[in-house]
């Protein structure tokens, strides 16, 4: 793995520790999340808009995927 | 402690719980995501309409996502796709002084005469086929474009999750895409769990996929001479991917999104209608060879997402995505949408994106002529060093029966890097035109 990415896993890293080892600054309790349930802070809203860019971007880059298993099934690339 | 009521509040605890899960689970999300609301089966569609300036490749790409909620969060996710393509595609030779002929990749011989070809296959095996051509012609300076270009796909994607524990969320994918000389067939398991009262999701993600490929006129044997057209009929790859996530509340407001992914692909990986010239010293073309990419190639990205709300229902959200490969492309892409809420109907969300890679240690725009062929070598613009930034909006409202209607616009355009100058004649020739495109799309998703 290079180093960049290395980098990465230690970010990730220490979120997750943060979490769970349950900082109580990090979080949301039960009753603070009306606003995080809203449509708009969904993370997968809009996917088949998502899929559309992720297969436009991928006919025409050496780059593709991230947010999820992107790319490939055809041979636009 | 007095808490601010919340009339939204009961009825939105699931979905976001939901959604905490689905955000981790998006290595299926091939079938998309339509929320689970209130209604059963909840539609998600959309007709994408891609243009490239100079007469390059026109898309349509109609597509339609289904998802039913079975109760319990047992979902089931359907979608098809289908694009037409049509228009000009680089066939990788650069632009030249001259007029430059070629035959569409149904051709077999740059000669008007049809002829019997017969060659032997590096299995030993004897190729007999009637030659058939179409040709096009290059003007001095035009970068060349095979005019014949056209496809059609159609593609499937279903997926299907269900809670194992109050924590535990199992997830399958399958897909499957057909065009005339590319079939596509993959599937995907994911396993996430959340914690920390729903406010972590850790997930893991396995996919893997084949796909047969059957170049129109047959795969061309790399770096053989573009004029002797040795083909042979047809070839494979794999590959098989691994993602973890990770998804975090950060706050009543922020959510954070990590995935590192590992994805690995051994088999055919050259473009079969793709060759490089080969120029003298002067500047004149001596010829052309098909390309020849390493059988295998090994990727690693890491994706973060940021989600914050503001004011009302306005929300920002960036992303970072950093991806590096064992053909020494290096990429990073930042994409940045601002969900600016006009009112409870009615939002415009602009967007800006930012890409760049580095060039493929392959890739040569076209090769010395007098100097021996490499063992790898490929001039396709997409393995290229570029910048290319895009940037759009979006408009969307919502109807009286709860349903979506969108309208988005982008602009995209490439601008290479370090592009390489071009000996003698070729000096004054731009000999990477980039690409100029627009996306223009149109949603509607609603609920039955």
């Amino acid at each position: 793995m290079n180093q960049s990415l290395r980098s990465w896993s230690l970010i990730a890293g220490s979120v997750l520790l943060l979490a769970l080892t349950g900082c109580s600054t990090i979080g949301a309790k039960p009753w603070e999340r009306a606003r995080l349930a809203r449509a708009s802070m969904q993370l997968d809203d809009h996917a088949v808009e998502a899929g559309i860019d992720d297969h436009v971007y991928f006919s025409k880059e050496a780059s593709s995927g991230g947010r999820g298993f992107g790319g490939g099934g055809c041979g636009c690339n | 402690m007095q808490l601010k009521p919340d009339e939204e509040k009961p009825a939105e605890l699931p979905t976001l719980r939901r959604s905490l899960v689905a955000a981790s689970c998006a290595l299926l999300s091939a079938t998309g995501a339509v929320h689970a609301e209130n209604t059963d089966w909840q539609i998600d569609s959309a007709l994408l309409y891609y243009q490239e300036g100079k007469g390059r490749v026109q898309a349509v790409e109609p597509v339609v996502s289904v998802k039913r909620d079975f109760g319990d969060e047992h979902v089931l996710g359907l979608k098809l796709t289908y694009d037409a393509l049509t228009g000009g595609s680089p066939n990788g030779a650069i632009p030249s002084a001259s007029p430059q002929t070629f035959a569409a990749p149904s051709g077999s011989s740059l000669t008007q005469n049809q002829q019997v070809q017969t060659y032997t296959t590096a299995s030993g095996r004897t190729v007999r086929r009637l030659d058939t051509f179409s040709l096009y012609t290059a003007t001095p300076g035009e970068l060349p474009l095979d005019t014949s270009f056209k496809d059609q796909r159609v593609a499937i994607d279903g997926s299907w999750s269900q809670p194992l524990t109050d924590a535990v969320k199992l997830s399958f994918g399958g897909g499957f895409s057909k065009e005339h000389d590319w079939t596509a067939m993959n599937a995907s398991v994911g396993l996430s769990r959340d914690f920390n009262a729903h406010n972590t999701t850790l997930s893991l993600g396995l996919s893997g996929e084949h796909d047969a490929i059957k170049p129109v006129g047959g795969a061309p044997i790399a770096m053989s001479d573009y004029t002797l057209f040795q083909k042979l009929r047809q070839e494979s790859r794999s590959s098989t991917g691994g993602q973890i996530g990770l998804t975090q509340v950060m706050t009543p407001r922020w959510l954070l999104r990590l995935n590192m992914n590992y994805d690995q692909s051994t088999g055919y990986q050259n473009d079969p209608y793709k060759i490089f010239s080969l120029v003298n010293a002067d500047g004149t073309v001596a010829g052309y060879r098909y390309e020849n990419r390493p059988d295998s190639r090994v990727r690693e990205s890491a994706y973060l997402e940021s989600r914050i709300a503001f004011r009302a229902d306005d929300v920002l959200t960036l992303s970072y995505r950093r991806l590096k490969d064992d053909w020494q492309i290096q990429s990073d892409t930042i994409d940045l949408k601002y969900h600016w809420a006009l009112s409870d109907d009615r939002y415009l969300e602009p967007h800006v994106r930012w890409y760049r890679q580095s060039a493929a240690d392959f890739y040569h725009l076209f090769w010395d002529a007098t100097k021996p062929l490499p063992q790898f070598a490929s001039a396709d613009p997409r393995l290229a060093a570029f910048t290319a930034p895009t940037a759009g909006f979006k408009y969307a409202m919502t109807g009286p029966d709860g349903g979506e209607w969108s309208a988005r616009l982008d602009y995209y355009f490439q601008t290479g890097k370090n592009v390489q100058k071009g000996p003698g004649v070729l000096a004054p020739l731009d000999l990477y035109p980039g690409v100029k495109s627009i996306m223009l799309q149109f949603g509607w998703r609603f609920g039955l």
